[in-house]
C-alpha cells in the first residue's frame, strides 16, 4: 500500500514551503509597490502655459467696464485634474494695481477652468482658489483640449472714470498647485 | 418781464495722449509640482474732462435800473496730470453770441464770466467762440460726488441799459452751451 501523504510529514512540510514563500514575496511587493507609486510614478504636477500679455490700448470709453479675456492652457495629472491657483498682482501688497509712475489703477482677475469665457469667479490677491478642475490631458495642450482655461482682466468703469490720464502697467504672477 | 435761457455744457472727448507700445513678457510655467506664469497688462487712459452741475438761469422780475446777475457752482473735472482744461462758451444767436431773443424783438445781449474755483461771483469774462485756456479744477471725482462739490463758477449777468431796453412782459429765452476740453 502507497504511503499517505500523512505517513511523509518531511515531504508534506517540505512542499508547503516550497509553495508559501512565493505567494507571501509576491503579495509584499504589490503592497510595497502600492505604496510607493504615489509617491514616485504618480507624483502630483501642473503646468501652466499659453499665456498671453494683457494690452488694453487707448480707451476710448472710460464709462463702460473694460474686459480682456484669453484662453490658457493648465494641465494637471492630479485625480481628476485638480488643482489650485494663486494670483498676485505687481502692486503694493501683491495688489491687482497697474501703475504709471505716479497714480495707480485697479482691476479685476477672474477666472474659469473652461476655455472661451468672458467671465469666471473672481480671484483675490494672494489667496489661493482651491477645487479647480483641468481638462487638459497633455501639459502644453498639444494634444487633446487646445486648452483649459480662461484667464479674464477687468478694469471697472468706476475705476476708469476717477483715473488721470496716463500710460498704465503691471504684471499679474499666477501660481498653481496640484490638489 | 421775464428773461431766461437755457444753459448746455457739452464736456470734450479729446483724446490727448499717445498709445504706448506694450511691452511683450508674458512667461509660461513649467512642469512640477507647482507651475507659475505671468503677464504683462498694459492700458492708456486718455485725458478725460467732465462738466457737470449746472443749473438754468432764470432772470425773474428784475429791476431794469440795477444789474442783473446769476453766479452758480459748477463742477468741472480733469483727469490730465496737472487737472488742466480749457474752456469754450457759445451763445444761441447770430454767430454764436451771446444774446436772448424773444421773437421779432431785437435780440439782447448778456455777459459770461467763469471762475476756476467755486462761490465766486465774477470771474474771467469769456468771449462766444473763444477757448479760455489755463483752467484747473480741483475736483477729485468726475461729479464731484465725493471730495469738493464745485470746481467752478459760471457767472451770468445782464447790464441795466440792456435791461431797460427790453420790452416789459415779454419773455426773452436763450441757450449757452460751454464746452470743456483737457489740457
Amino acid at each position: 500500500m502507497p504511503p499517505s501523504l500523512g505517513a511523509y510529514p518531511g515531504e508534506g512540510k517540505a512542499r508547503n514551503i516550497r509553495a508559501g514563500v512565493p505567494r507571501f514575496t509576491l503579495s509584499f511587493l504589490l503592497l510595497a509597490a502600492a505604496i510607493a507609486l504615489p509617491q514616485q510614478a504618480f507624483a502630483q504636477k501642473v503646468r501652466v502655459t499659453d499665456l498671453s500679455d494683457v494690452n488694453f490700448g487707448l480707451l476710448s470709453n472710460l464709462q463702460a467696464d473694460a474686459r480682456r479675456s484669453q484662453n490658457v492652457c493648465l494641465f494637471s495629472n492630479s485625480m481628476g485634474g485638480r488643482y489650485s491657483i494663486t494670483a498676485t498682482g505687481s502692486g503694493s501688497g501683491s495688489s491687482f494695481t497697474l501703475n504709471d509712475g505716479s497714480h495707480s489703477l485697479p482691476y479685476e482677475v477672474e477666472w474659469s477652468d473652461q476655455s472661451g469665457q468672458t467671465s469666471g469667479t473672481g480671484l483675490a490677491p494672494a489667496v489661493t482658489a482651491t477645487g479647480r478642475v483641468s481638462a487638459a490631458s497633455q501639459q502644453t495642450c498639444n494634444s487633446g483640449p487646445a486648452s483649459s482655461a480662461s484667464l479674464t482682466v477687468v478694469l471697472r468703469a468706476s475705476s476708469l472714470t476717477q483715473a488721470r490720464e496716463g500710460n498704465y502697467s503691471g504684471s499679474l504672477t499666477l501660481l498653481v498647485a496640484a490638489e | 418781464m421775464n428773461k431766461g435761457f437755457r444753459i448746455a455744457a457739452v464736456a470734450s472727448l479729446l483724446a490727448s495722449m499717445a498709445v504706448a507700445e506694450p511691452a511683450l513678457a508674458s512667461t509660461q510655467g513649467s512642469f512640477g509640482s507647482t507651475s507659475t506664469g505671468s503677464v504683462t497688462i498694459n492700458a492708456s487712459v486718455p485725458g478725460r474732462v467732465r462738466i457737470s452741475g449746472l443749473s438754468d438761469v432764470t432772470f425773474s422780475n428784475v429791476d431794469p435800473s440795477s444789474p442783473a446777475t446769476n453766479a452758480q457752482n459748477v463742477c468741472v473735472w480733469s483727469n490730465t496730470s496737472t487737472k488742466g482744461y480749457t474752456i469754450t462758451a457759445t451763445g444761441s444767436g447770430s454767430a454764436n453770441a451771446f444774446t436772448l431773443s424773444s421773437g421779432a424783438l431785437p435780440p439782447v445781449p448778456y455777459t459770461v464770466e467763469w471762475a476756476p474755483s467755486s462761490g465766486q461771483t465774477s470771474g474771467t469774462g469769456l468771449t462766444a467762440g473763444s477757448v479760455l485756456s489755463g483752467q484747473t479744477s480741483s475736483a477729485t471725482n468726475s461729479d464731484c460726488s465725493a471730495g469738493p462739490s464745485a470746481s467752478a463758477s459760471l457767472v451770468v449777468s445782464m447790464n441795466s441799459s440792456t435791461l431797460q431796453g427790453m420790452t416789459a412782459g415779454v419773455t426773452y429765452n436763450g441757450t449757452l452751451t460751454l464746452v470743456v476740453a483737457p489740457e
